[in-house]
């Protein structure tokens, strides 16, 4: 089953989206003071869509703040028994 | 070529009776295609007017909504229009973690509009109700998954009796959030502006042409440029949902490509994104020739992005001819004016001396620009039959060509004010000229714009436009892109210039060495010293709720000498998820005390109490996993 560590994967994409290197994050992150605009933002979600092959409705988008949140909304869109860290 | 002319949108919709073979596609996030056709369209419109009416809504009355995507959003507009309502689009909230500054938008724009109902998905509800308590006009919401539903029976299809004067709907602008201002646009507006568009500017033909749009559609240019102009002249068109094109860029060219699309419209900073993501191999495959109208309008046009993108997309066989620069805004309902069809981007070069001191637009060689003596600047085309473009001074005195002022509009695409602001409108609408704002000169009767007049800068009585230094500085390396604000402040002798950026180091000697490079930049290009250059950490500027710089707010915080300092992060902090337990706390609040509220007005209402009900047990188990989750 796949393993997802989230701040991991965060950093990845914001990396290869808008070339920022995040460090230090955590799962108490807040994604709106990470300083990406909010196309870098969309362009990350859909980064993680990819990778992990799910979607993400934007009505529960609207709800995240932290990478935490995040986190549980990817967690609650992947397959039973996958594991979701952050 | 087929020549549509209906009186009104209304009328516009009826002439689609019967008309099966063409009409609006719109595509989801995976690229499943929902086509309705101008009948169908018709239909979906008499169809949800009904269901509008059953609410006790009449002519006049404002709906506002909330609907991402246009196979909603589109049907559910016109059956609104149909029944002679006044729709309120508003966006929805959609970046990750700013419910706070959308929720007081939000509020503050439906105060001014005083909706009856709001009209919104379903499952977008839960994030919007912690605002609507606050919005006493609302009697409450109305899903969009109820107007899809079979007409009610015994309420009337038929479409409302209008006049031109009659409001068509309100155009709110990203302005700021306290005082938002709701452009009213009348039925008699709505008619000429798409016919300078689809006639006079872009000579559509409905048997040949395809739109192709992902813009928003609580954007004028979305929404007048891509609903309301095609349907009064029949021009087909695809709707790209706009997050799956932010989500991956490439999708408009890509889109293009597929349907043959011929006319699409974007600002600048789409055409720099996607001509960014375009990869080689994408490039090799797609064929472009079919576009005739690549519109460039809605902020400033940067010459450096446009001539990257033709020569980008020239190996997509883009026809160079096709790029059409444009000039709008929503007071004059949509366009004010257009380069000619067979016209390609040019710009003008103008002596930057002649501009600053003498507010003059002296053309020289182009030469000049490198040796940063001129500056660049897009030619917009001509406005419309029927409209006038002027320029004015501060007197109010009309100037002749190539002299540089105020931009001022007048024709029927001019809206008939802001809705229920008569201070507001005077100041903008008043003496029979819409004051744009916006700074510029005529030159060969095309209309070139240097600048915003509000944001001018002003030093030792020379003229610079913010938004030029601005590009200067987000260009250089090291400088976030899109993160510098220029303004001045008061000086000794004259204003002084400050630059505000967030850079990507926090190296403290590559901090001063970027501050020195900036302040030298700055003098070779523009021959203006700054006085102070702050270098801020990424993500602490302020901006507005379209992701766009605030330079009133940074010059504010700069004087109080908090720029940089607000916002930044507070990673872990108890703050945040006190924020955030207070939007799922608000929101249950505001849903029950909303829900309260309407059960006593509506005692005999049964469904709306069951709904009620329901919907507080689903918020109560959102309440109880976020608790668990957080605390």
């Amino acid at each position: 089953m796949a393993t997802v560590h989230i701040p991991t994967l965060f950093a990845q994409a914001a990396l290869e989206v808008s070339g920022k290197k995040l460090d230090n994050l955590s799962g108490a992150t807040v994604i709106s003071k990470l300083g990406l605009d909010s196309v870098a933002v969309m362009e990350l979600v859909a980064h993680f869509e990819e990778k992990l092959n799910i979607r993400m409705p934007d009505e529960d988008l609207a709800k995240v703040q932290t990478v935490a949140d995040l986190g549980g909304l990817v967690k609650r869109l992947m397959p039973a028994g996958s594991e979701v860290t952050w | 070529m087929a020549q549509w002319n209906a009186p009104n949108l209304i009328a516009a919709i009826d002439e689609s009776k019967g008309m099966t073979e063409k009409g609006y596609t719109f595509l989801d996030r995976d690229q499943k295609e929902l086509f309705l056709s101008w009948d169908a369209l018709r239909s979906e419109a008499m169809k949800r007017a009904a269901h509008l009416r059953k609410y006790g809504l009449k002519k006049g009355d404002r709906v506002a909504m909330v609907l991402p995507d246009g196979e909603d959003f589109v049907p559910t507009f016109l059956g609104a229009v149909w029944a002679g309502l006044v729709p309120v689009p508003l966006y929805p909230p959609l970046s990750l973690g700013k419910l706070d500054s959308y929720k007081d938008t939000m509020v503050a724009v439906l105060n001014k509009a005083e909706p009856t109902y709001l009209i919104t998905l379903s499952k977008m509800q839960q994030v919007l109700w912690a605002g609507l308590t606050h919005v006493k006009s609302l009697k409450g919401v109305i899903t969009a998954e109820e107007l899809k539903g079979p007409a009610p029976e015994g309420v009337s299809q038929d479409p409302a009796q209008v006049s031109e004067d009659d409001l068509a709907f309100l155009q709110f602008t990203s302005g700021s959030t306290s005082t938002p201002k709701g452009v009213a646009v009348t039925h008699g507006n709505l008619r000429a502006n798409a016919w300078a568009i689809m006639v006079d500017g872009l000579k559509s033909d409905s048997a040949t042409d395809h739109g192709v749009s992902w813009l928003p559609l609580y954007h004028d240019m979305g929404l007048i440029g891509f609903v309301i102009a095609p349907m009064f002249h029949k021009v087909q068109v695809t709707f790209i949902p706009t997050m799956a094109f932010v989500r991956s860029a490439t999708l408009w060219f890509e889109t293009i490509h597929r349907v043959r699309g011929t006319i699409t419209f974007a600002p600048n900073f789409a055409y720099a994104l996607a001509t960014k993501r375009s990869k080689p191999e994408q490039l090799a495959k797609w064929d472009l020739s079919c576009v005739k109208a690549f519109g460039c309008g809605a902020e400033p046009i940067n010459p450096g992005t446009m001539r990257t993108f033709v020569e980008t997309l020239s190996k997509a066989k883009l026809n160079p001819n096709a790029l059409l620069p444009c000039y709008g805004m929503a007071e004059a309902t949509l366009a004010i004016s257009f380069i000619g069809m067979d016209e390609t981007l040019s710009t003008d070069v103008i002596d930057s001396d002649a501009y600053q001191k003498q507010r003059t637009a002296e053309p020289v060689h182009i030469s000049k620009l490198t040796e940063g003596k001129a500056q660049e600047v897009v030619n917009c085309g001509k406005t419309f039959p029927g409209h006038e473009v002027g320029i004015f001074d501060d007197e109010g005195k009309r100037l002749p060509e190539r002299r540089i002022g105020e931009i001022q509009v007048r024709g029927p695409s001019v809206a008939k004010g802001y809705f229920r602001d008569p201070d507001a409108t005077e100041r903008t609408f008043g003496g029979g000229w819409l004051k744009t704002g916006d700074l510029g000169y005529l030159a060969n009767g095309n209309v070139y714009i240097v600048g915003r007049k509000k944001d001018i800068i002003i030093i030792n009585g020379r003229n610079y436009d913010p938004q030029r230094l601005e590009w200067l500085v987000d260009d250089m390396a090291g400088v976030r892109k899109g993160s510098s604000v220029a303004f001045s402040k008061p000086g000794a002798a004259s204003e002084e210039l400050i630059i505000v950026l967030e850079a990507r180091t926090n190296s403290e000697t590559e901090l001063e060495a970027l501050k020195e490079s900036v302040k030298q930049r700055i003098v070779e290009q523009m021959q203006l010293t700054p006085t102070d250059v702050v270098v801020c950490p990424v993500g602490s500027l302020p901006k507005t709720s379209s992701g766009k710089l605030q330079r009133s707010k940074t010059r504010q915080q700069y004087l109080d000498g908090t720029v940089g300092k607000e916002g930044n992060r507070t990673i872990g902090s108890n703050a945040e998820k006190v924020v955030l337990a207070r939007h799922v706390a608000l929101s249950l609040l505001g849903r029950s005390r909303h829900r309260a509220r309407r059960v006593v007005e509506h005692a005999l209402e049964v469904r709306s109490v069951d709904d009620a009900l329901g919907k507080l047990k689903l918020a109560g188990d959102y309440f109880s996993n976020r608790l668990t989750r957080l605390f």
